[in-house]
């Protein structure tokens, strides 16, 4: 459940049906979304409250855990 | 900046928006309909049930193009399997059935077929229509109106309109432009999947099935798809299980009392979605800006249903603005409560008394009551004398 540490969300697409629950349940501003319509991947979440994988019909959002000694991912815009 | 202005611009092409575009063209409003995707409808998100009413209520005829299947009542089980059964073809033979001087209840539509035809009646009724084209931002201005920016095929362009009207969907990003207190909590988005499937048989009835075993949080549906195929579905509350909504369709088909008719099931489509199963935003309006449709969350919190109260608050906003924009008045947030407020009156105080009932049962921390109550709230809805017919 919710939790601090800011993260990094990854999609495994082979299994997304890009029905935009994860961006429904989404509390984030505006335009934390892909052209997919699925929550933004490769940006990070300081909320990390992980709604959207929780409502994931077919399970298939994860997270990078991302903490002060880690290196930070590429950030992208959205 | 394109010197013209529009009256209304409408971010999103579903059944809300294009109501909302129609209707106010119709009433001599100059409006331009703008949608970021090659294809309306798709990904489909959605079960397709639409009452005859709800379609009848905003001028829009059953046509062949769109209907795939003509429904007659429905079918509310148990979790053990006991069934109430409310076919307005027994109940009301005179008016219900398949003859020429008979009508069906509603219908089935293909969500593909039904946003383009809608699309294409808002067009003949002088809406400009845009597709491929991402609505990214907008701003008021001093004159009274507003800026919204977009992208069309890579290309930026920056249009003027009174008013701007999100009918972005669940999705919604329009809201949060606005600044609208839009977050809906998890434990009331129902996670939602479903199969359209060949070899199960159905008769002109929604099937709903109730009960934690099989939908904790939501329910469970088996829905006449025409051709003879029929959809497998449900939608759980996260909140109130372990598992996603994937393993609790594959237990539902392969487990439940309905295990022998689904054996031979062959899946054609597979869908999923988010369903609101939660209270209507409680602000709507902002300046020089209106939601409608699932992007107010004007849908039914205990069903989900959501085409007809899309058509019908599309409707409601349309002849709205149309009145205050004749009038000459700027649409400050001010002067578009009013939508929110006619809206309200119209159906939204009932989806809200509903919204209080269907928390009042997931409440009950005993879950035979709760199963009780939700079966008798499912039946009594779709009863004939319910006081929530339309909603």
């Amino acid at each position: 459940m919710s939790q601090k540490k800011p993260v990094t969300f990854q999609i495994g697409w082979n299994a997304c049906i890009h029905c935009g629950a994860c961006v429904a349940v989404c509390p984030q501003k505006p335009g934390f979304i892909t052209a997919f319509d699925t929550i933004a991947v490769d940006t990070l979440c300081d909320i990390a409250c992980m709604a959207c994988e929780e409502i994931c019909p077919v399970s298939t959002i994860s997270h990078i855990n991302i903490s002060s000694n880690e290196s930070t991912p590429k950030m992208q815009p959205f | 900046m394109s010197s013209k202005i529009y009256d209304i611009v409408v971010i999103g092409s579903g059944p809300a928006g294009t109501t909302t575009a129609r209707v106010a063209s119709n009433l001599g409003l100059k409006v331009l309909l703008v949608d970021k995707r090659q294809e309306l409808g798709a990904p489909i998100q959605c079960s397709g049930a639409i009452s005859r009413h709800g379609l009848e209520a905003v001028d829009v005829l059953p046509d062949d193009e769109f209907v795939l299947e003509k429904i007659f009542g429905f079918t509310i089980y148990n979790q053990i399997g006991e069934k109430k059964i409310i076919d307005y073809r027994k109940l009301k033979p005179n008016e219900y059935g398949t003859g020429d001087d008979r009508n069906p209840l509603g219908f089935i539509v293909d969500r593909r077929r039904f946003d383009r035809y809608l699309m294409t009646q808002a067009e003949r009724a002088g809406v400009e229509v845009w597709l491929k084209t991402e609505a990214i931002g907008y701003q008021t201005c001093n004159d009274g109106s507003c800026e919204v920016q977009l992208i069309q095929f890579n290309k930026n362009i920056s249009i003027k309109t009174r008013v701007l009207v999100g009918a972005d969907g669940l999705q919604s990003q329009v809201g949060k432009w606005a600044g609208l207190q839009t977050h809906i909590k998890l434990k009331e988005l129902a996670s939602c999947l479903q199969f359209v499937v060949d070899g199960v048989q159905t008769d002109g009835l929604l099937e709903i099935i109730t009960g934690q075993r099989w939908a904790p949080g939501g329910y469970a549906w088996v829905f006449p798809k025409g051709h003879g195929y029929a959809e497998i579905g449900l939608g759980v509350a996260r909140t109130m299980t372990q598992h996603d909504a994937r393993w609790h369709l594959d237990h539902f088909i392969k487990n439940s009392f309905f295990k022998e008719r689904f054996c031979n099931a062959r899946i054609l489509e597979i869908q999923g979605g988010g369903v609101p199963l939660a209270s209507p935003l409680k602000i709507q309006y902002a300046d020089n800006l209106i939601l409608v449709g699932d992007a107010a969350r004007h849908v039914n919190p205990i069903t989900g249903g959501g085409i007809h109260t899309a058509l019908q608050s599309g409707q409601i906003a349309a002849i709205y603005l149309a009145k205050l924009l004749a009038g000459n008045q700027n649409p400050t947030k001010k002067n578009l409560k009013g939508y929110q407020d006619n809206w309200l009156d119209a159906s939204g105080n009932l989806m809200w008394k509903l919204y209080h009932k269907k928390t009042a049962i997931f409440k009950n921390k005993d879950i035979t009551l709760r199963d009780e109550l939700l079966f008798e709230t499912m039946s009594d809805y779709f009863s004939p004398n319910s006081e929530y017919k339309k909603i």
